[in-house]
């Protein structure tokens, strides 16, 4: 492998010995001209991924973050720079502190119950045949749909008198739960549903990981008397913790970003903020109450803390990872 | 290759992809514009303003004036249009004429066009919903908010005879319902929030707009506060009719269509609705008569809240601003789409000197008389919650007030918390 330095103008390369090389200006030029060539094409092929992250990823996060340190109101010019007083009354602010404590139960429902969920049913399903495949399609069928769509009909489905409650009282429960009109059971619906939802998606994952298990060391451990619990602990468990990864790391981002099904679902309520998350209050915020500078702290905020519980959630799982 | 021609080639590549990207951009606006004087325009969709009410209307227009081509929009929802149309305002979007879009907050920031008196002289109330003096959007229609409408059989069969006109009347119906095993109220909620605040609506605006007209502006110069004793009074009446039974509060997710669908149903008595349910009472199948009173007062004083607006609002930037305005104004004053109005949403068209088709249904037709009635012995007051001038809420405030209303639905908070949460939200609405 050949490295390539560049020295600074005006200094000739030495040779290994110290003396002079035999390089005259027009190799160097040569030279020169083809490490500027390289850079070039270099860039030309990096150009359209660089400048797509740059303006849509980028240039969001940078405009949002300045639009956070002022009063920015698109009805109320002209924009003034107020520091962090967003931040300051952010914290002190409880629509905001509930909004926080809502997106935090839903993100655990929906990291914990889809990884439990999808490992049971992934532990089922990993068999051949016709059966398991047909299977495998009907759990995952769920994440292809849109989430207004999923939240439609579980809005119906949850109804006071929707088909579950009719049932629930056939068989015999005389007073069923208002799934989505009681304040307690509002925001656990909600979570369930997308819980329901991300299930599928966690059964691939574990699938995939499942497949990667090598049967020799599962017979290994049955061979040494372990049975199918040990087998699990010791071999299968170990070896699914990067799918663990994956599964986690991903329902923790969409779970945190949750909008579509609260705002289909239960618009926030019922009442004030049972089920706000905190990406419901930066669109009402920003877009109905036009506080756009508000509703980008809100979303600064948010953008920390994921990046700070995702940082957290890949450093403790990638330490459990092991390679063979 | 020679590095020559891979030179030559990279280079044809980068311009051909700055080349897409740059016609990419420019590409952006519109399709369907056309030649003419081409504008957009901006509309939204419900049970009841189908695409083919939409596509007819606009062909109308069109129809009379060939000169200007118009890009239908559509906004991904009907609760949602106003703040549809705040993000086409951020993106350099902004349709040419917008309908049924408050104009509150655009109208401030110089984005819409003010209508001129001559533009204004066809309309029955020209001087509804002003911003700071002027008048943006057109005052096409009015719409009563809320009637009460009922179920003549549920009535008859509780022994409920007459229409309440006192609160103490209204109670009293409630009570016999109520004793018959029927809802009295129905309400809903959910992803509508305003088919949860309907009845408090109509307690704030008779009670209090009754009065004191101008609350709102008090409200506004911070004169008044929700936790004044009048206010709490007219929170504690809607939270007492939760408390009595009245209303189910596990209704208080169920979204507007199948809260429609529950009054048509049979599932409760009462349906305090804005005027534009007429059109579906009138047009879909129900095996009962509906009737329909005004919300009753606390004495039985005549008061009838309402909202005149709902028109056309063109933008001040519009590249064909006058194509623009004429579509607005050829649009609201054509009269088979006032008639189509009123047939497929009920609307009550304050335009002067119109009459609704003979050919209206019986809903439509005794809501109207209501609503005339008003207007002779000058009864009418605004709706709260559903005003969009100086006059009305803060930007964003609906929300909290379906809430609010929520909550005490559900029991969550009591009247004054209520009113704490209300004037909490109003100061970081300021």
């Amino acid at each position: 492998m050949t490295t390539h330095t560049e020295l600074p103008a005006g200094r000739a390369p030495t040779a290994p010995g110290g003396g002079r090389t035999t390089g005259t200006p027009p190799a160097r030029r040569r030279r020169r001209g083809a490490i500027r060539d390289r850079l070039a094409h270099f860039g030309i092929f990096a150009a359209p991924g660089v400048l797509t992250y740059a303006c849509f990823v980028v240039a969001p996060i940078v405009l949002s973050v300045y639009y956070s340190l002022t009063n920015a109101n698109p009805f109320r010019p002209p924009r003034r720079w107020v520091g962090l007083d967003n931040y300051t009354a952010l914290v002190q602010d409880p629509e905001f502190l509930t909004a926080l404590r809502v997106t935090t139960i839903l993100t655990l429902i929906v990291v914990i119950v889809p990884n439990v969920g999808g490992l049971l049913v992934a532990l089922l399903l990993d068999k051949r045949g016709r059966f398991y495949n047909a299977m495998r399609s009907v759990f995952f069928t769920p994440v292809i749909l849109s989430s207004v769509v999923v939240s439609v009909i579980w809005t119906r489905l949850l109804d006071v008198d929707g088909p579950l409650n009719r049932a629930l009282r056939a068989l015999g429960v005389d007073d069923p739960p208002a799934w989505l009109s009681d304040p307690d059971f509002a925001l656990y619906s909600v979570a369930s549903i997308i819980s329901w939802q991300m299930i599928g998606f966690c059964v691939v994952v574990y699938l995939a990981g499942l497949q990667g298990v090598p049967v020799e060391l599962q017979e290994a451990a049955a061979l040494d008397g372990a049975g199918p619990v040990r087998r699990f602990r010791a071999v299968t468990w170990p070896l699914l913790a990067p799918a663990l990864t994956i599964n986690t790391v991903v329902l923790l981002i969409s779970a945190f970003k949750t909008y579509d099904y609260i705002k289909v679902i239960t618009n926030g309520g019922p009442g004030a903020g049972t089920t706000a998350t905190i990406a419901f209050n930066v669109l009402q915020t920003g877009l109905d109450g036009n506080h756009v500078g508000y509703a980008s702290a809100m979303a600064v905020l948010m953008l920390v803390i994921v990046g700070v519980a995702t940082a957290v959630a890949l450093k403790i799982l990638r330490g459990r990872e092991v390679d063979l | 290759m020679t590095s020559v021609t891979r030179r030559k080639f990279l280079r044809g590549a980068a311009a051909t992809l700055l080349t897409t990207a740059a016609l990419a951009g420019c590409s952006v606006g519109p399709s369907g514009s056309g030649g003419g004087e081409a504008i957009t325009f901006l509309t939204f969709e419900t049970p009841n303003l189908t695409p083919a009410y939409w596509d007819a209307a606009i062909k109308r227009v069109t129809d009379k004036h060939p000169e200007i081509k118009v890009t239908k929009l559509v906004a991904p929802s009907a609760d949602g249009r106003t703040a549809y149309a705040k993000q086409l305002l951020q993106s350099g979007q902004f349709p040419d004429v917008l309908v049924g879009v408050s104009p509150a907050g655009f109208a401030e920031a110089g984005e819409l066009y003010a209508w001129q008196p001559d533009d204004l002289k066809d309309f029955q109330f020209p001087t509804a919903n002003p911003i700071q003096g002027k008048y943006f959007q057109l005052p096409a229609n009015t719409q009563t908010i809320p009637p009460i409408y009922y179920n003549k059989k549920l009535f008859q069969a509780a022994g409920v005879t007459g229409e309440p006109k006192t609160w103490d009347e209204l109670l009293a119906a409630a009570e016999k319902l109520k004793a018959a095993g029927t809802t009295p109220f129905v309400i809903g909620g959910g992803k509508d929030g305003f088919a949860s605040s309907m009845i408090l609506a109509g307690i704030v605006s008779t009670d209090l707009y009754g009065d004191r007209k101008d609350w709102l502006s008090k409200r506004r110069e911070d004169k008044v506060k929700f936790t004044d004793p009048e206010f709490v009074v007219a929170l504690e009446k809607f939270g007492n009719l939760a408390e009595r039974g009245y209303i189910d509060k596990n209704n208080v997710s169920r979204d507007y269509a199948a809260t429609e669908q529950a009054f048509l149903d049979g599932q409760g008595a009462m349906y305090p609705m804005g005027n534009w349910f007429a059109a579906s009472a009138d047009s879909k199948q129900h095996d009962f008569e509906i009737g329909v009173f005004n919300f009753p007062t606390q004495d039985g004083k005549l008061v009838v809240p309402a909202y005149t607006g709902g028109g056309m609002i063109v933008s001040a930037n519009a590249k064909n601003q006058s194509a623009a305005r004429k579509f607005a104004l050829a649009f609201q004053l054509d009269k088979e789409q006032l008639d189509q109005s009123v047939k497929a949403d009920g609307l009550f068209p304050a335009i002067k000197g119109y009459q609704p088709p003979a050919d209206t249904g019986p809903v439509f037709k005794a809501g109207y008389e209501l609503y005339q009635k008003a207007v002779q012995e000058n009864a009418v007051v605004n709706a709260f919650r559903w005003e969009t001038a100086d006059d009305g809420l803060l930007p964003g405030m609906a929300d909290k007030i379906d809430a609010a209303a929520q909550d005490l639905v559900t029991g969550r908070k009591n009247a004054a918390e209520v009113a704490t949460y209300l004037d909490a939200e109003w100061t970081k609405a300021s």
